[in-house]
Protein backbone atom coordinates (compact mmCIF):
# COMPACT_ATOMS: atom_id res chain seq x y z
CA UNK A 1 0.00 0.00 0.00
CA UNK A 2 2.47 2.00 0.95
CA UNK A 3 3.99 1.86 -2.26
CA UNK A 4 1.77 2.45 -4.42
CA UNK A 5 1.59 6.14 -2.38
CA UNK A 6 5.03 6.63 -3.01
CA UNK A 7 4.12 6.21 -6.81
CA UNK A 8 0.95 8.09 -7.09
CA UNK A 9 1.75 10.98 -5.22
CA UNK A 10 4.97 11.75 -7.32
CA UNK A 11 2.93 11.50 -10.67
CA UNK A 12 -0.18 13.63 -9.18
CA UNK A 13 2.58 16.28 -8.20
CA UNK A 14 4.09 15.66 -11.84
CA UNK A 15 0.85 16.40 -13.98
CA UNK A 16 -0.19 19.31 -11.78
CA UNK A 17 2.83 21.24 -12.16
CA UNK A 18 2.76 20.41 -15.83
CA UNK A 19 -0.80 21.97 -16.03
CA UNK A 20 0.28 24.88 -14.07
CA UNK A 21 3.14 25.62 -16.17
CA UNK A 22 1.18 24.89 -19.36
CA UNK A 23 -1.35 27.31 -18.67
CA UNK A 24 1.02 30.08 -17.50
CA UNK A 25 3.06 29.73 -20.39
CA UNK A 26 -0.02 30.32 -22.62
CA UNK A 27 -0.68 33.23 -20.61
CA UNK A 28 2.84 34.41 -21.16
CA UNK A 29 1.72 34.02 -24.64
CA UNK A 30 -0.91 35.75 -25.01
CA UNK A 31 0.42 38.57 -23.63
CA UNK A 32 3.31 39.37 -25.62
CA UNK A 33 0.93 39.00 -28.66
CA UNK A 34 -1.18 41.80 -26.75
CA UNK A 35 1.95 43.85 -26.62
CA UNK A 36 3.66 43.20 -30.13
CA UNK A 37 1.29 45.71 -31.87
CA UNK A 38 2.37 48.35 -29.75
CA UNK A 39 5.89 47.49 -30.09
CA UNK A 40 6.00 47.65 -33.80
CA UNK A 41 4.34 50.48 -33.50
CA UNK A 42 6.84 52.57 -31.89
CA UNK A 43 9.57 50.67 -33.91
CA UNK A 44 8.07 51.79 -37.46
CA UNK A 45 7.06 55.72 -36.22
CA UNK A 46 10.24 57.50 -35.83
CA UNK A 47 7.91 61.24 -35.24
CA UNK A 48 6.83 61.22 -31.76
CA UNK A 49 3.98 63.67 -33.67
CA UNK A 50 2.66 61.07 -35.59
CA UNK A 51 1.48 59.06 -32.13
CA UNK A 52 -2.04 60.84 -32.45
CA UNK A 53 -4.22 59.26 -34.63
CA UNK A 54 -7.00 61.10 -35.47
CA UNK A 55 -10.20 59.24 -36.26
CA UNK A 56 -12.94 60.15 -39.14
CA UNK A 57 -15.56 61.21 -36.72
CA UNK A 58 -17.62 64.63 -36.70
CA UNK A 59 -18.97 64.47 -33.87
CA UNK A 60 -15.72 63.94 -31.50
CA UNK A 61 -11.95 64.05 -32.20
CA UNK A 62 -9.70 60.39 -30.56
CA UNK A 63 -6.48 60.03 -30.34
CA UNK A 64 -4.61 56.80 -29.39
CA UNK A 65 -1.17 57.15 -28.48
CA UNK A 66 1.30 54.23 -30.01
CA UNK A 67 -1.97 52.49 -30.94
CA UNK A 68 -2.46 51.44 -27.52
CA UNK A 69 -4.72 48.44 -26.75
CA UNK A 70 -6.87 47.93 -23.60
CA UNK A 71 -7.50 43.66 -23.21
CA UNK A 72 -11.32 42.85 -22.84
CA UNK A 73 -12.42 42.32 -19.53
CA UNK A 74 -10.06 45.33 -18.01
CA UNK A 75 -10.63 46.45 -14.48
CA UNK A 76 -11.66 50.03 -15.11
CA UNK A 77 -12.43 52.59 -12.63
CA UNK A 78 -14.39 55.94 -13.64
CA UNK A 79 -13.49 58.42 -11.51
CA UNK A 80 -16.37 61.08 -10.86
CA UNK A 81 -17.19 63.90 -13.20
CA UNK A 82 -18.94 67.16 -13.13
CA UNK A 83 -22.48 66.58 -13.78
CA UNK A 84 -22.76 62.86 -12.84
CA UNK A 85 -21.27 62.32 -15.99
CA UNK A 86 -19.14 59.38 -15.13
CA UNK A 87 -22.98 57.25 -14.90
CA UNK A 88 -24.41 58.16 -18.22
CA UNK A 89 -20.37 56.75 -19.35
CA UNK A 90 -21.51 53.85 -17.72
CA UNK A 91 -24.64 53.42 -18.92
CA UNK A 92 -23.03 54.25 -21.83
CA UNK A 93 -19.98 51.34 -21.52
CA UNK A 94 -23.59 48.72 -20.84
CA UNK A 95 -25.52 49.86 -23.60
CA UNK A 96 -23.13 49.89 -26.50
CA UNK A 97 -21.73 46.52 -24.98
CA UNK A 98 -18.21 47.50 -24.35
CA UNK A 99 -15.85 44.20 -23.02
CA UNK A 100 -14.68 46.18 -19.90
CA UNK A 101 -15.63 45.42 -16.33
CA UNK A 102 -16.25 48.58 -14.34
CA UNK A 103 -14.92 48.74 -11.00
CA UNK A 104 -15.86 51.28 -7.95
CA UNK A 105 -12.71 51.17 -5.87
CA UNK A 106 -10.03 52.15 -7.96
CA UNK A 107 -7.35 50.22 -5.81
CA UNK A 108 -8.77 46.86 -7.83
CA UNK A 109 -8.83 48.73 -11.33
CA UNK A 110 -6.12 48.69 -14.16
CA UNK A 111 -7.70 51.39 -16.15
CA UNK A 112 -8.84 54.79 -15.30
CA UNK A 113 -11.44 56.76 -17.01
CA UNK A 114 -11.30 60.63 -16.16
CA UNK A 115 -12.75 63.72 -17.58
CA UNK A 116 -14.88 66.54 -17.99
CA UNK A 117 -18.40 67.25 -19.23
CA UNK A 118 -20.16 70.58 -19.72
CA UNK A 119 -24.10 71.02 -20.41
CA UNK A 120 -25.97 74.18 -21.87
CA UNK A 121 -29.89 73.98 -22.46
CA UNK A 122 -31.49 75.67 -25.18
CA UNK A 123 -32.28 79.18 -24.48
CA UNK A 124 -35.30 81.25 -25.86
CA UNK A 125 -33.21 82.85 -28.62
CA UNK A 126 -32.55 79.05 -29.40
CA UNK A 127 -36.12 78.24 -28.97
CA UNK A 128 -37.10 81.18 -31.05
CA UNK A 129 -34.43 81.14 -34.27
CA UNK A 130 -33.56 77.56 -34.60
CA UNK A 131 -36.66 76.10 -33.46
CA UNK A 132 -34.93 73.59 -31.30
CA UNK A 133 -35.13 72.84 -27.70
CA UNK A 134 -32.02 70.31 -27.51
CA UNK A 135 -28.67 70.92 -25.49
CA UNK A 136 -25.46 71.65 -26.09
CA UNK A 137 -23.53 68.96 -24.79
CA UNK A 138 -19.29 69.04 -24.42
CA UNK A 139 -17.43 66.02 -22.97
CA UNK A 140 -13.69 64.88 -22.72
CA UNK A 141 -12.53 61.55 -21.25
CA UNK A 142 -9.07 60.20 -21.32
CA UNK A 143 -7.99 56.84 -20.22
CA UNK A 144 -4.40 56.14 -18.17
CA UNK A 145 -3.05 52.94 -17.22
CA UNK A 146 -2.78 53.18 -13.38
CA UNK A 147 0.51 50.84 -13.30
CA UNK A 148 2.40 52.46 -15.98
CA UNK A 149 0.52 55.96 -15.68
CA UNK A 150 0.45 56.46 -19.21
CA UNK A 151 -2.74 57.79 -20.71
CA UNK A 152 -3.68 55.57 -23.84
CA UNK A 153 -6.59 57.34 -24.93
CA UNK A 154 -8.64 60.65 -25.23
CA UNK A 155 -11.78 61.75 -26.93
CA UNK A 156 -13.82 64.54 -26.91
CA UNK A 157 -17.32 64.66 -28.07
CA UNK A 158 -19.59 68.09 -28.95
CA UNK A 159 -23.25 67.68 -30.00
CA UNK A 160 -24.48 70.97 -30.46
CA UNK A 161 -27.85 69.42 -30.69
CA UNK A 162 -28.23 66.33 -28.19
CA UNK A 163 -31.67 64.50 -28.91
CA UNK A 164 -30.62 63.09 -25.30
CA UNK A 165 -28.42 65.55 -23.47
CA UNK A 166 -25.78 63.85 -21.42
CA UNK A 167 -26.89 60.30 -22.28
CA UNK A 168 -25.70 60.67 -26.36
CA UNK A 169 -22.33 62.19 -24.93
CA UNK A 170 -21.62 59.23 -22.42
CA UNK A 171 -22.91 56.76 -25.49
CA UNK A 172 -20.55 58.43 -27.88
CA UNK A 173 -17.59 58.45 -25.40
CA UNK A 174 -18.59 54.67 -24.82
CA UNK A 175 -18.55 53.70 -28.50
CA UNK A 176 -15.19 55.24 -29.28
CA UNK A 177 -13.62 53.37 -25.80
CA UNK A 178 -14.87 50.22 -27.46
CA UNK A 179 -12.48 50.74 -30.77
CA UNK A 180 -9.28 50.49 -28.57
CA UNK A 181 -10.47 47.35 -26.57
CA UNK A 182 -9.51 43.70 -27.93
CA UNK A 183 -10.77 40.49 -27.72
CA UNK B 1 -5.40 -2.35 -11.42
CA UNK B 2 -2.93 -0.53 -10.95
CA UNK B 3 -2.31 1.02 -14.23
CA UNK B 4 -5.95 1.62 -14.07
CA UNK B 5 -5.71 3.93 -10.91
CA UNK B 6 -3.11 5.98 -11.97
CA UNK B 7 -5.18 6.82 -15.15
CA UNK B 8 -8.03 7.74 -13.58
CA UNK B 9 -5.77 10.08 -10.95
CA UNK B 10 -4.40 11.82 -13.44
CA UNK B 11 -7.34 12.36 -15.70
CA UNK B 12 -9.18 13.93 -12.28
CA UNK B 13 -6.29 16.08 -11.83
CA UNK B 14 -6.46 17.67 -14.90
CA UNK B 15 -9.94 17.98 -15.01
CA UNK B 16 -9.39 20.07 -11.63
CA UNK B 17 -6.75 22.10 -13.17
CA UNK B 18 -9.13 22.95 -15.98
CA UNK B 19 -11.96 23.86 -13.89
CA UNK B 20 -9.79 25.88 -12.14
CA UNK B 21 -8.55 27.69 -15.06
CA UNK B 22 -12.01 28.23 -16.23
CA UNK B 23 -12.92 30.39 -12.54
CA UNK B 24 -9.75 32.36 -13.52
CA UNK B 25 -11.12 32.94 -16.82
CA UNK B 26 -12.35 36.85 -16.36
CA UNK B 27 -15.12 36.35 -19.12
CA UNK B 28 -16.71 34.00 -17.44
CA UNK B 29 -16.67 36.23 -14.15
CA UNK B 30 -18.30 39.00 -16.56
CA UNK B 31 -21.16 36.94 -17.90
CA UNK B 32 -21.41 35.91 -14.18
CA UNK B 33 -22.27 39.01 -13.08
CA UNK B 34 -26.11 39.45 -12.58
CA UNK B 35 -27.93 40.55 -9.91
CA UNK B 36 -30.06 37.86 -8.78
CA UNK B 37 -33.87 37.98 -7.42
CA UNK B 38 -34.15 38.93 -3.96
CA UNK B 39 -31.18 40.76 -3.54
CA UNK B 40 -31.21 43.20 -1.13
CA UNK B 41 -30.08 46.68 -2.59
CA UNK B 42 -28.95 49.85 -0.71
CA UNK B 43 -30.18 52.87 -2.27
CA UNK B 44 -27.43 55.52 -2.30
CA UNK B 45 -28.26 59.32 -1.44
CA UNK B 46 -29.15 61.20 -4.59
CA UNK B 47 -29.65 64.34 -5.68
CA UNK B 48 -32.95 66.10 -5.72
CA UNK B 49 -34.07 63.41 -3.55
CA UNK B 50 -34.35 61.48 -6.47
CA UNK B 51 -33.54 58.06 -4.52
CA UNK B 52 -36.77 58.17 -2.97
CA UNK B 53 -38.51 58.14 -6.36
CA UNK B 54 -36.60 55.34 -7.06
CA UNK B 55 -37.91 53.22 -4.17
CA UNK B 56 -41.17 54.04 -4.98
CA UNK B 57 -40.68 52.74 -8.44
CA UNK B 58 -39.24 49.71 -7.50
CA UNK B 59 -42.49 49.13 -5.43
CA UNK B 60 -44.39 50.46 -7.98
CA UNK B 61 -43.15 48.23 -10.54
CA UNK B 62 -42.68 45.56 -8.76
CA UNK B 63 -38.94 44.86 -9.03
CA UNK B 64 -37.51 41.20 -7.14
CA UNK B 65 -34.91 42.94 -4.74
CA UNK B 66 -35.24 43.83 -1.25
CA UNK B 67 -34.68 47.52 -0.16
CA UNK B 68 -31.89 47.83 2.55
CA UNK B 69 -31.97 50.18 4.88
CA UNK B 70 -28.50 50.40 5.31
CA UNK B 71 -25.42 49.69 3.17
CA UNK B 72 -24.06 47.23 5.82
CA UNK B 73 -27.11 45.11 5.15
CA UNK B 74 -26.91 45.04 1.26
CA UNK B 75 -25.31 43.18 -1.41
CA UNK B 76 -25.67 45.63 -3.83
CA UNK B 77 -25.65 49.52 -4.18
CA UNK B 78 -27.41 52.05 -6.36
CA UNK B 79 -25.85 54.97 -7.14
CA UNK B 80 -26.91 57.41 -9.73
CA UNK B 81 -27.81 61.19 -10.55
CA UNK B 82 -30.65 63.12 -11.97
CA UNK B 83 -31.46 66.62 -13.07
CA UNK B 84 -34.34 68.15 -13.65
CA UNK B 85 -35.61 71.37 -16.16
CA UNK B 86 -38.74 72.84 -15.32
CA UNK B 87 -40.09 74.15 -18.63
CA UNK B 88 -39.07 78.14 -19.05
CA UNK B 89 -41.82 81.21 -20.25
CA UNK B 90 -40.02 80.63 -23.84
CA UNK B 91 -40.48 76.99 -24.01
CA UNK B 92 -44.43 77.18 -23.06
CA UNK B 93 -45.02 80.09 -25.62
CA UNK B 94 -42.17 79.02 -28.73
CA UNK B 95 -42.67 75.44 -28.31
CA UNK B 96 -46.00 75.08 -26.52
CA UNK B 97 -44.96 72.60 -23.79
CA UNK B 98 -45.37 72.42 -19.94
CA UNK B 99 -43.25 69.52 -19.24
CA UNK B 100 -39.90 69.34 -17.68
CA UNK B 101 -36.78 68.15 -19.06
CA UNK B 102 -35.88 65.06 -17.15
CA UNK B 103 -32.35 63.01 -17.57
CA UNK B 104 -31.39 60.69 -14.59
CA UNK B 105 -28.50 58.20 -14.60
CA UNK B 106 -28.25 55.05 -12.25
CA UNK B 107 -25.52 52.69 -11.59
CA UNK B 108 -25.36 49.51 -9.55
CA UNK B 109 -22.95 47.60 -8.33
CA UNK B 110 -21.89 44.61 -6.25
CA UNK B 111 -20.83 45.99 -2.54
CA UNK B 112 -18.36 42.67 -1.83
CA UNK B 113 -16.69 42.49 -5.41
CA UNK B 114 -17.00 45.95 -6.13
CA UNK B 115 -17.93 45.78 -9.79
CA UNK B 116 -20.52 47.69 -11.46
CA UNK B 117 -23.58 45.19 -12.51
CA UNK B 118 -25.91 47.10 -14.48
CA UNK B 119 -26.42 50.89 -15.52
CA UNK B 120 -28.86 52.69 -17.12
CA UNK B 121 -29.80 56.18 -18.34
CA UNK B 122 -32.97 58.21 -19.12
CA UNK B 123 -33.80 61.07 -21.22
CA UNK B 124 -36.74 62.76 -21.25
CA UNK B 125 -37.30 65.53 -22.99
CA UNK B 126 -41.21 66.55 -22.18
CA UNK B 127 -41.80 64.62 -19.16
CA UNK B 128 -45.18 64.07 -18.22
CA UNK B 129 -44.51 62.84 -14.68
CA UNK B 130 -41.27 64.42 -14.12
CA UNK B 131 -39.30 62.54 -12.01
CA UNK B 132 -41.38 59.68 -11.60
CA UNK B 133 -41.25 59.10 -15.13
CA UNK B 134 -37.68 58.57 -15.35
CA UNK B 135 -37.07 56.45 -11.94
CA UNK B 136 -40.13 54.26 -12.85
CA UNK B 137 -38.14 53.94 -16.77
CA UNK B 138 -35.17 53.07 -14.55
CA UNK B 139 -36.84 50.49 -12.17
CA UNK B 140 -38.81 49.23 -15.17
CA UNK B 141 -35.42 48.05 -17.18
CA UNK B 142 -33.90 47.32 -13.86
CA UNK B 143 -36.60 44.31 -13.97
CA UNK B 144 -35.71 43.07 -17.03
CA UNK B 145 -32.19 42.60 -16.00
CA UNK B 146 -33.00 40.99 -13.23
CA UNK B 147 -35.68 38.46 -14.72
CA UNK B 148 -33.68 38.24 -17.91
Amino acid sequence: MQSKIRVVVPLLLATLIVSFSCSSLLALAQTSSENKPNQDQSKSDPAPSSDLKPTASDEGQLATVNNAKIPAYAKVYVAPMSGGFENYLIAGLRNKKVPLTVVVDRAKAEYEISGVSESDKAGWAKMLFMGSQQSNELASIKVSDLRTGAIVFGYSVHKGNSVRGKQSAGEACAKHIKQIVVD
Amino acid sequence: MYNKRCVATILVALVLSVVLAEADDPKHEATANKIPKGSKVFIAPMPDGFDTYIKDAIKKKKVPVEIAASRDQADYEMTGTSETQKAGTAKKLIMGNWHSREEASVTVSNIKSGEVVWAYSVHQEASTHGKRSSAEACAKHMKDEIEK
